[in-house]
């Protein structure tokens, strides 16, 4: 039923950890969403939440010397990924799944000029000629919108400025027309005007090129202007997924209520005081991912916890329209003012 | 909270504050050009009072918070500490005024001796500057963790036994421990998850009222500087463009950088996507090379002839509102610029 239905990638129950001094960190813990074709996704958590493994977890870019996929399953097209041989991963890498990071100076390489780099992951993955893939690499600096692109193929990535590198990483990852595109905070490292340039250059070619992308944040304001639904993480569990207005409009985990609250916002009005508000905090810290958390990893911080909450893992409830939370207290947080 | 009082004397006044960096290059290494990181800065802040100093990677904002530290030496201008012109005072001098403006940075760990526990950490600046000695130390560093929330346990504890948010307090308890009167913060929250940023805010924001401290707050995040601050500057290749109360500048932002900015933040809030803003083109500019004129001329779509050939000064066009733009004159329209040609 998935290889011909709507969604491109199907991810469930996947547990990826590491071997730490510490133990055994679940870096992911039993996380399960899915991604239709030409969607926008976000995951949004904080650091440590687990998003950029499942990231790194869906494209096999696990170090196998400290990680591993432990469990679960991921599906590419009705292709089981984590089974998948080595040599058929680095096919689907770059070409049909495509990743970009936050500093793409750490993946571009300083010796070999733009067009080069552009242009051997075309050859290598659509088996064109050369001078084609050069084209190609012509073609995909344009599309990026990167001025006088012919001769920008013949640039080095430090002659580039922040901004530039990040539209050539994102010119390669487009060049080979993936259908999926994962995207691990590509503007955190960037200036507020170039981010704004740069989240709409993606959204743009999303629209021209159909391809589906995950987008990976810890910034609340990136997903509500970019995504379509977005899946919230803590402690490497997904606490709730829903489209994006409905989670905006009405948050329902208690986590994703306090992200909300302790962010300073620009588009609220002061009032005429100017008088500085209190930020809303989330009391405490994120718990340690060696020991198995028996309840709700959130319990620890939340004001609705019980004595349920900590002792058995709330399931994910499906509340209408596709809005998902795994909480147990729910009812008695909706009731409550946001 | 109230508004810091008027006729009192600033507790720190930058005046024509220049800072420019030698470019050396060729083959005998000769001075080739330089850098203008800061390009005749002036603002003042009162005690109790924040002063927010926003702007893109490279407009200058940290040079400048530097500088007021004598960190670095500035190249001309003034800056006066509580009275006392320090911008001359060499090293020794300078010692005695020290303690006076304190520093928060945005990596505390990496100024954090990893072999000391944090109590010693915390009472060095005490030690060094005479105020206490031994047990009497030992006694107000526990107080100081008690008042920036740690345990007092934590003293004996080592910076990396530490979360990202405890460092931050114990680099605030450290800037606190000698009693300054100016903390320069230099994105003291841009590294921190958005919980535990809400906690060093909310922290910075009681310990101002409680001790009246003047922060200058460096920062490229406006939601967070339109949370802690009382007036913002905003800083474009080493020139202040606008600085005015935060309540006028994000309800009637003047300069188009200022509104380039602002349009371009993000906000949590999906409904915002569709009434899509202004997206200003192009990158900044090298502060090695600034273009002639206004800088922002080169992005900037209001820009006229003139823009391109003249410096606008930085004048104050409402009361209290100081802007930096030609187009934008004294008893000029507040409206929206009109696009020439």
């Amino acid at each position: 039923m998935s290889a011909a239905g709507s969604n491109i990638l199907e991810v469930r129950n996947l547990e990826t950890q590491f071997n730490t001094l510490d133990g055994v960190v679940r870096a992911v813990d039993g996380v399960s969403f899915d991604l239709a074709r030409g969607e926008t996704l976000g995951i949004v958590g904080e650091s440590g939440c687990g998003k950029s493994v499942t990231a790194l977890s869906i494209l096999r870019l696990i170090p196998p010397e400290t990680g591993r996929i432990a469990a679960g399953s991921i599906k590419f097209e009705g292709e089981e990924l984590t089974s998948l041989g080595e040599a058929a991963m680095k096919r689907l890498r770059g070409h049909r799944i495509s990743m970009i990071f936050q500093e793409p100076m750490t993946s571009l390489n300083p010796v070999l000029t733009v067009g080069t780099q552009i242009a051997e992951n075309v050859v290598r993955h659509m088996g064109v000629p050369w001078r084609a893939a050069r084209e190609r690499a012509c073609e995909m600096l344009d599309l990026v919108r990167i001025a006088d692109a012919r001769r920008r193929l013949d640039e080095y990535p430090h002659q580039l400025s922040g901004g530039m590198r990040q539209r050539v990483m994102i010119a390669m990852a487009l060049s080979c027309d993936p259908q999926v595109l994962i995207a691990d905070e590509p503007t955190t490292a960037l200036d507020v005007t170039i981010q704004a340039q740069i989240l709409q250059l993606m959204l743009e070619l999303k629209e021209k090129t159909g391809t589906a992308i995950v987008l990976i944040t810890h910034d609340l304001g990136v997903v509500a202007e970019t995504t379509e639904r977005v899946v919230v993480m803590y402690a490497g569990r997904k606490v709730e997924e829903a489209p994006v207005e409905a989670l905006f409009a009405e948050p329902l985990h208690p986590y994703t209520r306090g992200l909300m609250r302790a962010i300073p916002r620009l588009d609220v009005e002061a009032d005429a005081a100017g008088t500085r508000p209190r930020l809303q905090e989330i009391p405490g810290l994120v718990p340690r991912l060696t020991q198995p958390i028996p309840g709700c990893a959130f319990a620890p911080r939340c004001g609705f916890a019980t004595e349920r909450c900590r002792v058995e893992p709330p399931p994910l409830v499906d509340v209408g329209a596709g809005h998902t939370v795994a909480c147990w207290e729910v009812d008695r947080v909706r009731a409550s003012a946001l | 909270m109230s508004e810091p009082s008027a006729a009192e004397r600033p507790v720190l006044e930058v005046e024509g504050l220049v800072k420019h960096f030698p470019i050396h290059g060729g083959l005998l290494q000769r001075r080739t050009g330089e850098v203008r990181a800061v390009d005749g800065v002036s603002f003042s802040i009162a005690r109790g009072e924040t002063l927010g100093l926003v702007g893109e990677s490279g407009c200058g904002k940290s040079t400048i918070g530097k500088t007021v530290l004598k960190l670095i030496e500035p190249t001309s201008g003034r800056i006066v500490l509580a009275g006392e012109n320090i911008s001359a005072l060499k090293p020794g001098a300078m010692w005695a005024h020290r303690r006076r403006i304190q520093t928060i940075f945005q990596d505390p760990y990496s100024s954090m001796n990893p072999r000391l526990p944090a109590g010693t950490i915390v009472g060095e600046p005490l030690e060094n500057f005479g105020l206490s000695r031994g047990r009497d130390t030992d006694e107000r560093v526990a107080k100081l963790f008690e008042r920036v929330g740690l345990r007092p346990d934590a003293m004996r504890k080592y910076a990396h036994e530490f979360s990202g948010g405890q460092r931050q307090r114990l680099g605030i308890a450290k800037a606190l421990s000698v009693n300054p009167d100016v903390i320069v913060a230099d994105e003291p929250v841009s590294a921190l998850d958005v919980s535990v940023q809400a906690q060093v805010l909310n922290l910075l924001i009681d310990l101002q009222e409680e001790f009246r401290l003047a922060y200058l707050f460096i920062s490229h995040d406006l939601a967070v500087m339109r949370h802690i601050s009382h007036r913002i500057a905003v800083m474009y290749l080493g020139r202040i463009v606008e600085i005015t109360t935060k309540r006028r500048l994000f309800s009637q932002p003047l300069h188009p950088y200022t509104e380039a900015l602002l349009s371009a933040a993000t906000a949590p809030d999906p409904k915002r996507r569709r009434q899509r803003k202004r997206i200003v083109e192009g990158d900044v500019p090298s502060p090695a090379n600034p273009p002639p004129g206004c800088h922002f001329h080169t992005r900037c779509p209001y820009a006229t002839a003139e823009c391109k050939v003249t410096a606008p000064p930085l004048i104050e066009v409402a009361e209290g509102h100081h802007v930096a733009c030609l187009r934008r004159p004294v008893g000029g329209d507040p409206g929206p610029l009109s696009i020439p040609g």
